[in-house]
């Protein structure tokens, strides 16, 4: 029984939450049973990524390969676990543990009664299926696949508040993201009929031999790509959608979706330029230039809008815009340092970024303001929720101790090695804007003298999750070790000329 | 230039997944209004799965079903097809999702107008 269960552990990992996700619409009525179900698939998910992450340590050789129904490679679907699929595995499970655990003490008020807050979790539970399996799927279509559910479900969270302002955002956002996935799904069409495969490694060995053969069809597989999934990660000039849908989704939803769900398509994005394009067509389609470029003004322009947003959520939003310009900026650099690094800054956003939202979040309930200016004297009392808050503003803008400092350090390293010198100064301006649109709200929140109001830290719960959460970013920036050596491997991985 | 056209005619259903995938593009990106939006994503998934079905078909081959008396060889690849299927499925759900956002919008705002929609900004109440 063990055995079979560890043998099989890729797919329970992907499995569990979709199929807990089914059941939960018919328990709805008992809301304390839905939540301890939800919480319960979380830390079984966690456990068992822990242990395959452990394998993935100490097996150092070759990453395990799961045939699913038994069959092999070219006429099968594989799932891959490797390096990057434990560490964006172990990114997830970080991540969405603590967002449930906030979900539990903070939706009546956002989301509504027992019956909606079923579906919320349900959306919940298929958007955490779907990443999982985006972190370890080896086959193309299943990519495609994966990134609809993953689309579907993230609408669904962005229109769980019900308001007319996220009918109008969802709308934007799931026409926006469908256009995206059209593309992506013409992309993979290309490369499926040049190479006739749509397992990754098979594709990617016919590419290398057949690419000259069709140079159109593999520049239009690239941009279709490259647009796709840019649209759906929200690269800068394609991220109109992002602002209004995170920004007016419950604060649960928009934590996981700026913090997770952007990283899935980002990790599906990575897997097919270095998986199946490869290093070597990258570098005569110039694609990796394109990429530092569109990092460089991403990671800028993000960085001014958020600068003049008004609203706390807004801000939040329009800087996640500038944080992804950084790991696109890594993928570029070509080097494991700045691969490394990117993956690092990658997790380590995607647990700051949720943090972020979720203190937002409760500040804002507390408070019943949207705006930056309302919170003052927040800090004194909130002080909980308001050093979770500061914790991972210090963390974004990337100061020593912290975990963001780690995948910049690194991102700067690859920078360097690749001896161009504007993307290292694009990375300490985006750092010092980083502090410019952040440390105002907390020296509102801490040196400006409060309303006479009654403002409290809110529930246990909520207050567990955001004390896990900055934990998690503190022990990041001291001891990265095994993450950062995940990471590193990974990229090492991904870089093999082939 | 003959030889650019004969190759289009040989390849037809890839020029008119293009022409399609163009006139679904431009639809969802230049019209406001809510239907014409969702009406152009269905063409644009259409000209994929016209794509990937006619990257499966062989002119002359026959369906794959394999039994010992059947002296044909020549296969059409049924795979694309079936991989189209999923995308089917895909394509409905978002419609049917689609649709009931743009019910939920024209109960609070009155139109199906995106610009319209957006130029009333934030008032409307719940």
């Amino acid at each position: 029984m063990i055995s079979a269960i560890s043998t099989n552990l890729p797919v329970f990992i992907i499995i569990a939450p979709l199929f807990v996700a089914f059941v939960l619409p018919t328990l709805a009525k008992r809301k304390r049973l839905v939540e301890n179900l939800v919480l319960s698939v979380e830390v079984l998910m966690l456990l068992g990524i822990c242990y395959l992450a452990s394998i993935v340590l100490f097996r150092k050789d070759i990453p395990i390969i799961y045939q699913m129904g038994g069959w092999p490679a070219p006429w099968g679907i594989e799932l891959k676990v490797g390096s990057l699929g434990t560490f964006f595995l172990l990114t997830i499970a970080i991540v969405s543990l603590p967002v449930a655990l906030f979900a539990r003490g903070n939706l009546t008020h956002e989301v509504g009664g027992k019956e909606r807050i079923a579906r919320f979790y349900v959306l919940y539970l298929l958007l955490v299926g779907a990443l999982a399996g985006m972190a370890l799927t080896n086959d193309l279509f299943n990519v495609y696949v994966l990134v609809e559910v993953a689309t579907l479900s993230c609408c669904g969270l962005v229109s769980a508040r019900n308001h007319p302002r996220a009918a109008k955002a969802t709308f934007t956002y799931l026409i926006l993201a469908t256009l995206g996935s059209c593309l992506v799904m013409g992309g993979i069409g290309f490369i499926y009929i040049i190479t006739g495969h749509l397992n990754m490694e098979f594709a990617s060995r016919e590419l290398s031999i057949i690419w000259q053969n069709n140079p159109r069809v593999v520049w239009m597989a690239f941009s279709f790509m490259l647009v796709g999934f840019g649209v759906k990660s929200a690269l800068f000039p394609l991220h109109v959608w992002l602002p209004d849908a995170h920004s007016v989704a419950p604060s649960p939803a928009s934590a996981i979706l700026s913090g997770l769900a952007v990283k899935g398509y980002i990790i599906c994005l990575l897997k097919v330029l270095y998986n199946v394009f490869g290093q070597t067509l990258m570098q005569a389609y110039s694609v990796h230039k394109i990429l530092v470029l569109v990092g460089m003004v991403a990671i800028i322009a993000g960085s001014i809008s958020a600068l003049t947003q008004k609203e706390l959520k807004r801000r939040l939003a329009f800087s996640t815009v500038a944080q992804v310009g950084y790991i696109f900026l890594g993928f570029g650099l070509l080097n494991t340092r700045g691969l490394a690094g990117a993956l690092f800054y990658l997790a380590s956003h995607a647990v700051i970024k949720s943090t972020l939202f979720l203190s937002a979040a409760a500040m804002q309930t507390a408070t019943g303001k949207k705006e930056i200016k309302d919170l003052s004297g927040i800090g004194r009392k909130m002080p909980i929720t308001a050093a979770a808050f500061t914790v991972s503003s210090l963390g974004l803008t990337g100061i020593p101790l912290f975990s963001g400092f780690v995948g910049k350090w690194n991102l700067l390293q690859g920078s360097m090695e690749s001896g161009s010198i504007l993307p290292i100064s694009v990375i300490i301006a985006g750092s010092v804007l980083c502090g410019a649109y952040l440390f105002p709200v907390i020296r509102i929140a801490y040196f400006e003298t409060a309303p006479e109001k009654d403002w409290k830290d809110p529930n246990l719960p909520q207050k567990l999750a955001l004390i896990l959460l900055s934990a998690v970013i503190v022990v990041l920036g001291v001891v990265p070790g095994p993450f950062l050596e995940l990471a590193n491997r990974a990229a090492a991985e991904l870089l093999v000329l082939r | 230039m003959s030889e650019v056209i004969k190759k289009l005619i040989i390849n037809y259903p890839y020029f008119a997944a293009f022409i399609l995938f163009a006139i679904g593009a431009l639809t969802v990106l230049t019209r406001s209004n809510l239907f014409k939006k969702l009406i152009g994503i269905n063409i644009m998934e259409s000209a994929v799965f016209l794509m990937f079905v006619a990257a499966g078909n062989i002119r002359g081959g026959y369906v794959p079903i394999l039994n010992g008396n059947n002296p044909q060889t020549l296969f059409i690849n049924p795979l694309p097809s079936a991989l189209m299927l999923t995308g089917i499925v895909v394509s409905v759900s978002v419609t049917a999702f689609a649709l009931a956002l743009i019910l939920r919008l024209y109960r609070s705002y009155g139109t199906t107008d995106l610009r319209r929609i957006y130029k009333m900004g934030n008032e409307v109440s719940e």
